[in-house]
């Protein structure tokens, strides 16, 4: 795709639009874009697996997890440390998490994959209910100070003003997305597609299988890390329910399913609807997940390349030649 | 001898798919291996490249030992490999194709001639014209010129090629048999499996034939040729 100035233009009106949207939506809805931002990050780093190398990883909430108590363990014992390394610091937690499961995850495949991916979350969760002395079992750990944002010693920001923290994790999510979608781009996404593809061959042609799965887990645990910090620091509170619940697994993969396997933007697109539905029927119902059941089968049977997917199918149908 | 492969075994299970086969390629040669099918010419290469891991026997490449290493390994010692169905990235274009047979190779220096992205574009001109196209768009003969390829860009010192004259027509087969002859003119060896004898004989000075799970015989191409009654015996349906 080449970029014209109508992009450049398009480009500058959605920042434009974004950077507004704080004053004119208000506090409520300011907080659910930012719900939104986390989970298009989190969905995003579970596409790398899901759809980018083929994996089918039930697990991804331990990532997001792990990253989200280190960020709030940090900051609950080392106040004064900064907001960049206790972002720094949960993501890091994500990618060493996937290290250290990485040896049992990368000899596997298929079902078995899944299967060990969805045992090791419950273990992770089952550990953060049980550890209380790390932990604090089911309360979690809250209440932690969340230090300002220091920019290069001048500017000292105040994230917890929603509209703040709207900014700082547009920035945060942005880039975040930026890597990711870079990382696809480069001679390393050709490897995950063709591991993808045909592990067998990527093979032959001299990898070794082992590590190249190994660092692709490495990035995907890095940036779902990431997005579990920065949920530990918009809620200021982060418990095994809410971080490390094998549900969060799940809303991560029907993301990316809803709005469109396969490709880059699909888990941003399905985070907007999921979350946007979220909104809409936590007005009736606590029971959402019926809605978000319902809306994965209806993608499943009626329309699987989501909606990018359905998207792509009008445009071809009435789009401009 | 860059090749010396002594008293392979194979293994499916029970079955004992090869059996004490011998077979060895000079520097710079291009040995033909033939026989019907199912008579384990697919099964040896794979057992070379550690695909399938033979039981006993000893593969020794430049004199070192690749019997039991796993494929990456093999493939980083120098030793290209072809498979039958051709498998390229579909997904991924002719030039990122052709980058993952150049990354995965990371001693650049032990292997055979260097191959850049320039020099296969002079020895397969259409891929210059298509480079950005999506592998599964382009058809089978371009295809396969394009696993050859891929294959040459890990610079490998011998090549193993399963069938690459399957499923293409005439003019194509000629014009894959002229790649081979003309890679092979730049250094590299080849072990062929082929179904096609014209085109075996065309390119090889010797030629293996197998019998059931072994090497029934071995020599010259002009031997073979003078001896119409083992081609039948060892070819002929």
């Amino acid at each position: 795709m080449k970029i014209t100035k109508g992009h450049f233009i398009i480009g500058l009106l959605l920042l434009a639009a974004l950077a507004a949207y704080p004053f004119f939506s208000g506090v409520v809805y300011t907080n659910l874009f930012v719900r939104f931002l986390i989970f298009a990050l989190f969905g995003a780093s579970l596409n790398l697996l899901l759809s980018y190398t083929g994996l089918l990883n039930f697990g991804h909430a331990m990532f997001f997890g792990v990253g989200g108590y280190a960020t709030a363990l940090l900051l609950e014992h080392m106040p004064n440390a900064g907001l960049l390394t206790a972002l720094f610091v949960g993501a890091s937690a994500g990618a060493l998490l996937a290290l250290i499961v990485s040896p049992m995850l990368v000899r596997v495949r298929d079902t078995a994959f899944a299967l060990m991916t969805l045992a090791l979350n419950q273990l992770l969760f089952i550990a953060c209910l049980k550890l209380r002395g790390i932990t604090y079992g089911e309360d979690g750990v809250g209440g932690f100070s969340i230090p300002p944002l220091n920019l290069f010693g001048l500017v000292s920001v105040d994230i917890t003003h929603p509209y703040n923290f709207f900014y700082f994790s547009l920035c945060i999510v942005g880039l975040g997305l930026f890597l990711m979608w870079y990382t696809t781009r480069t001679p390393f996404g050709s490897i995950m597609i063709g591991i993808r593809d045909n592990p067998n061959r990527v093979n032959y042609l001299g990898f070794n299988l082992p590590f190249s799965k190994t660092v692709i887990f490495t990035i995907s645990g890095f940036f779902a890390g990431s997005a579990g910090a920065l949920f530990a620091l918009f809620q200021n509170l982060v418990s095994p329910d809410a971080v490390m619940h094998i549900q969060n697994s799940f809303t991560a993969i029907i993301m990316v399913f809803v709005g469109g396997i396969g490709t880059f933007i699909g888990p941003i697109v399905g985070a907007a609807i999921m979350t946007g539905l979220e909104n809409l029927a936590v007005r009736y119902t606590e029971k959402i997940f019926l809605f978000n059941g319902l809306l994965l089968i209806m993608v499943v049977m009626f329309f699987r390349g989501g909606f990018v997917g359905l998207y792509n199918l009008a445009k071809a149908k009435w789009g401009s030649k | 001898m860059q090749l010396v492969v002594k008293d392979l075994n194979t293994f499916y299970g029970a079955i004992h798919a090869l059996q004490n086969i011998s077979l060895s390629i000079a520097e710079g040669e291009i040995v033909a291996l033939l026989g019907r099918n199912g008579m384990g010419k697919s099964t040896t290469l794979k057992s070379i490249m550690g695909i399938i891991k033979p039981r006993s026997g000893s593969i020794q490449f430049n004199g070192n030992e690749l019997a039991g290493l796993p494929p990456h390994k093999i493939a980083q010692a120098g030793i290209g490999y072809v498979p039958e169905d051709r498998q390229v990235f579909g997904n991924l274009t002719i030039e990122e194709n052709l980058m993952m047979g150049q990354m995965g190779i990371k001693n650049k220096n032990a292997a055979g001639p260097k191959w850049t992205l320039d020099r296969i574009y002079e020895h397969f001109p259409f891929m210059v014209k298509k480079h950005g196209l999506k592998a599964r768009f382009i058809s089978g003969g371009e295809q396969q010129m394009l696993s050859i390829a891929r294959a040459l860009m890990g610079n490998p010192s011998l090549l193993l090629i399963d069938e690459p004259s399957e499923g293409l027509s005439p003019i194509i087969v000629n014009e894959v048999r002229d790649i081979l002859a003309e890679i092979n003119k730049e250094g590299v060896s080849v072990l062929l499996v082929e179904h096609n004898y014209k085109v075996a004989v065309y390119l090889a000075k010797r030629i293996y034939l197998m019998g059931k799970a072994h090497i029934g015989y071995e020599n010259s191409v002009g031997h073979l040729e003078a001896h119409p009654e083992i081609r039948s015996q060892f070819l002929e349906v």
